[in-house]
């Protein structure tokens, strides 16, 4: 915002400006404002350049790139197991996640099998970071719109989650804990020589029971604060609607394209993991706004909570690692992976030549999608609706530019 | 074009056993060939065909999400990375994911490009998600769209010369200093053990 | 004693009570906040339930650099802040705190107050257009239409209790309190809440929106705005701002509770005791309406602007409209 006030003037511009056509013959010049990157809404770095009139923008430019690490150039240098140390960072909001569909992918090629015990100990983990994510969402969106008290109880409970997490792999928002062909035996739970197994830290599950209880009664704490609030119902319902037949044709995922009406679920669809087993359902909005994307995400918490108890009751015992060999070639081949991000469609598209390393890899990373949409959605919107369609789509920046 | 099919079983995945006759009918409705991805449907076409190919994908198959688009460069000389282990012509495969979100079917549909000044149509028109991730291509393999209306970096700086992610583009990081450094991690023993 | 003695001795409680009162009402707002959140708030800061917090607040802003933007307009941006206090301080005039402890009684006293009140809002103005920022420019435009739309409704409140007391002198109002009734046979007094529970409603709601707090602060709409008209502030400039929203959370309770709530007075206390307790009774009450508005800030987001004007114009205006029509045939009936 340093910059001098940079005004265009269009002269014979007639605009409908809420409802009434107005033709503007005086020179009214536009305001160009720069939202971002550095502003306390954009999630991290993103750039909005927004043509406003009063109160109105009707051409929002969002401009990413800030944050562009490189990780599919990166990966060209680095081997199987170094990979997953970077895709933790893409969406760190999920850290866990991330990592699932491309340790699936390297082993479909390698055509390896993880035993039944890792892959509930990935399903119950990535649900727990589906659960971190989407209570960052019930922080973050309603602090957006300039409530601040969701933020704190989400929050809380947010942590008992991360604390869980950590104490499996020893990282609250970057594991770096599969391996291919299981995941990697918990921190501090032995002696770490390689010959002793290794299982689940003591507790553990009994504490992950006692944390899903938490969490579904601060869904419902959040669904009091933040559903019986008047003002939230008049700043979210009807706001920023998207169609389900545009989000789909912007490859709009996860459940920003659920709240549009599209019941479209890869943990039912794909089978990185077993979700087959399990019984939970999809949410699904109506209308496509910012009401029921807050909503979706909202009672995916319970669902997952659900997923995680009924994991937890369930899980079988047995080894946490298949056979693999100690230097992990991946046998040439390509294939694509995608998995049911908290933020949407994550996929990885690996080519391998038979080496440590993969020749390419593409990431497809779900919010860049998801915001790609944002200049159709924002246009001719007020700025306070900005701030409230931005935020419900719940794009993390790191996911965005990889 | 491929490289050789790895000897992995095929694994359930994406519309299990009928993987074969989607990716089957992708290629016949498309009159493209089918391509070896596991259990990927690939389909290859030329790329005269690519706009007309997605869009029977997306009006006669249904496969209406638009997933991603990126490409691959090949070639016997990379700057960055192992080589490959067979020889390939120098080429650019341009890839597109797109799917259905009622069944869940996903097709990638593959063309090949020339390595010199690579051309293709832009799928604009067809998918509007195209738009980023076409941008992106540009930028980072220096594939010309025709027929996108914003032509520009999306991540770097208008003015930064060169396609990142080409073989031929050095990583930096890696020139300055080599990987891995002077001390490796303990000695890796010489046949494969368990775990 | 002489004139000017008692000059200074106003000017001197004036000059503690603002500072004493706005920071009292920054603790209780952190305090009440954090117990909202299950947090506990300022904690280390004067060795117990950190009570010093807010004055370790006041020095460290202090002790910051006195920033002004290379593309403001100097003497506006620096004169905008005083301005804003202007209107805080110059309320505390006429707010009676007990029996004869009027700092001034003046016959128009709810008319001057609202008056000088409006003030503020030319500092936020003027705050917002110097700054050379476009945030602070819509932040200060913002509050421009928020506080003419608000404004009409707040003075169209009281004009029902004016009705029923007959005088626009805020201690008039409260000796109308008083005596409310008496002659009825009625023992007590009653406050005019009784009949004005609307008017209180329209006068509460609207003087939040000139308070600009949550959910009506726009003008500052930190997610929007980065901090509205305050963006380029620092230092104890911003300290003036900061101070001026809490004292006049403060002064805006105080005319409340004078309006509605009977102000000093509580039944069956004589004068000879008020003249005591008259403050504390009134700060009580003015601790119930800063209790409200601080609960309501931290449960409620904020309106959007258009939100806000259907608020201000098709509902306040005509519900207090409404509000004195009715009141005006209450007067003449009773």
């Amino acid at each position: 915002m340093g910059e001098e006030l940079e005004m265009t003037v269009a002269p014979d511009m007639v605009r409908n400006l809420a409802g009434a056509a107005v033709s503007v013959e005086l020179e009214t010049p536009d305001m160009t404002l720069n939202i971002g990157p550095q502003h306390p809404s954009t999630h991290g770095v993103l750039r909005l350049v927004a043509k406003v009139d009063g109160e109105r923008a009707f051409d929002v430019q969002p401009v990413i790139g800030y944050m562009h690490r490189g990780y599919e150039k990166l990966s060209e240098v680095r081997t199987y197991p170094q990979i997953t140390a970077l895709i933790n960072r893409i969406d760190w909001v999920s850290g866990y996640a991330n990592e699932i569909p491309f340790i699936v992918a390297a082993e479909r090629l390698m055509g390896v099998e993880p035993p039944e015990r890792a892959q509930f100990i990935r399903l119950i983990l990535t649900e727990m970071a589906r659960i971190s994510s989407h209570l960052v969402f019930q922080a973050s969106y309603p602090l957006e719109l300039g409530a601040a008290t969701p933020l704190f109880f989400a929050l809380r409970d947010r942590e008992r989650v991360l604390d869980l997490i950590e104490m499996v792999t020893g990282g609250r928002f970057h594991p770096n804990f599969n391996r291919i062909g299981g995941v990697k035996p918990a921190v501090g739970a032995g002696p770490t020589t390689r010959k002793t197994i290794q299982d689940l830290p003591a507790g553990f599950l009994a504490e992950t029971r006692d944390a899903m209880d938490r969490v579904l009664s601060t869904a419902d704490q959040l669904e009091d604060l933040v559903a019986g609030n008047e003002i939230v119902l008049a700043r979210t319902k009807g706001i920023g609607i998207l169609p389900p037949e545009v989000a789909i044709a912007y490859g709009v995922s996860g459940p920003n394209l659920r709240a549009s009406g599209v019941g479209f679920d890869l943990r039912n669809v794909s089978d990185y993991l077993p979700y087959h087993l399990f019984d939970f359902q999809v949410p699904v909005g109506e209308a496509g706004d910012c009401w029921d994307r807050w909503w979706v995400r909202l009672e995916e918490i319970r669902q997952s909570a659900s997923i995680v108890r009924q994991a937890v009751d369930s899980i079988p015992s047995g080894p946490l690692q298949a056979k693999v060999p100690r230097i992990i070639k991946v046998p040439a081949g390509e294939i694509y992976v995608r998995a049911e991000n908290p933020k949407g469609e994550m996929g990885y598209y690996v080519v391998s030549d038979g080496g440590l390393g993969p020749y390419r890899l593409k990431i497809r990373s779900a919010s860049f999608s998801n915001i790609s949409i944002l200049r159709w959605a924002l246009e001719g919107t007020l700025v306070p609706d900005i701030i409230a369609i931005m935020g419900s789509l719940d794009f993390v920046l790191g996911d965005v530019d990889r | 074009m491929t490289l050789s099919p790895s000897d992995a079983e095929m694994t359930d995945a994406d519309g299990a056993g009928e993987g074969n006759s989607l990716v089957d009918r992708a290629a016949d409705a498309v009159g493209g060939v089918a391509l070896e991805a596991l259990e990927t449907a690939k389909v290859g076409v030329s790329a005269d065909r690519w706009t007309q190919t997605l869009r029977i994908a997306r009006d006669d198959l249904g496969l209406g999400f638009f997933s991603w688009l990126s490409a691959i460069h090949w070639t016997n000389d990379p700057q960055v990375g192992d080589s490959l282990s067979q020889e390939v012509t120098e080429r650019f495969e341009l890839l597109c994911a797109v799917s259905d979100v009622t069944s869940g079917e996903l097709v990638v549909f593959s063309t090949d490009l020339e390595a010199t000044a690579p051309t293709v149509d832009s799928l604009i028109e067809i998918y509007p998600g195209a738009d980023w991730h076409e941008r992106e291509a540009r930028e980072m393999f220096g594939i010309t769209f025709v027929g996108h209306p914003c032509p520009e970096n999306l991540y770097l700086p208008n003015e930064f010369a060169g396609n990142p992610l080409l073989k031929s583009f050095p990583l930096l990081s890696r020139e300055v200093k080599p990987w891995p450094g002077d001390v490796d991690v303990e000695e890796m023993p010489a046949v494969g053990g368990g775990t | 004693m002489s004139p000017w003695l008692a000059l200074a001795i106003w000017l001197l409680v004036v000059a503690t009570i603002i500072p004493v009162m706005g920071m009292a009402i920054g603790y209780a707002e952190m305090k009440i906040s954090a117990h909202m959140q299950s947090r506990i708030g300022p904690y280390f800061a004067g060795g117990r339930f950190g009570w010093a917090q807010l004055i370790a607040d006041g020095v460290k802003f202090f002790q910051k650099e006195d920033l002004v933007p290379d593309n403001a307009d100097r003497p506006v941006f620096k004169m905008a802040p005083v301005l804003v206090m202007v209107g805080t301080v110059g309320l505390f005039v006429v707010i009676p705190f007990g029996p004869g402890l009027t700092p001034q009684n003046l016959d128009l006293g709810i008319f001057y107050a609202l008056a000088i009140s409006s003030i503020g809002t030319i500092g936020v103005l003027m705050a917002g257009w110097s700054s050379g920022n476009k945030y602070s420019l819509i932040g200060g435009l913002r509050a421009a239409g928020q506080l003419i739309a608000y404004e009409l409704p707040l003075v169209l409140a009281v004009v029902g209790v004016v009705i029923l007391a007959g005088t626009m002198s805020l201690d008039g109002i409260v000796q109308a309190q008083i005596s409310w009734f008496s002659e009825a046979g009625w023992a007590w007094g009653m406050p005019f809440v009784i009949v004005q529970a609307v008017g209180l409603g329209v006068f509460f709601i609207a003087s939040l929106a000139e308070l600009s707090r949550i959910p009506f602060d726009m003008p500052i709409a930190e997610s929007e705005l980065v901090m509205g008209y305050l963006t380029e502030y620092s230092g104890f400039r911003f300290l003036f701002f900061f101070l001026a929203e809490f004292a006049n959370m403060f002064t805006l309770s105080a005319i409340a509770a004078t309006l509605f709530l009977g102000g000093y007075w509580v039944p069956g206390v004589p004068d000879s005791i008020l003249q005591f307790v008259g403050p504390l009774v009134l700060l009580g009450k003015i601790a119930l309406f800063v209790f409200v508005s601080i609960w309501l800030r931290w449960t409620f987001p904020r309106f959007r602007e258009d939100q806000l004007q259907t608020l201000a114009w098709k509902w306040l205006v005509p519900i207090s409209l409404a509000n004195i029509i009715v009141t005006g045939i209450l007067k003449v009936v009773i």
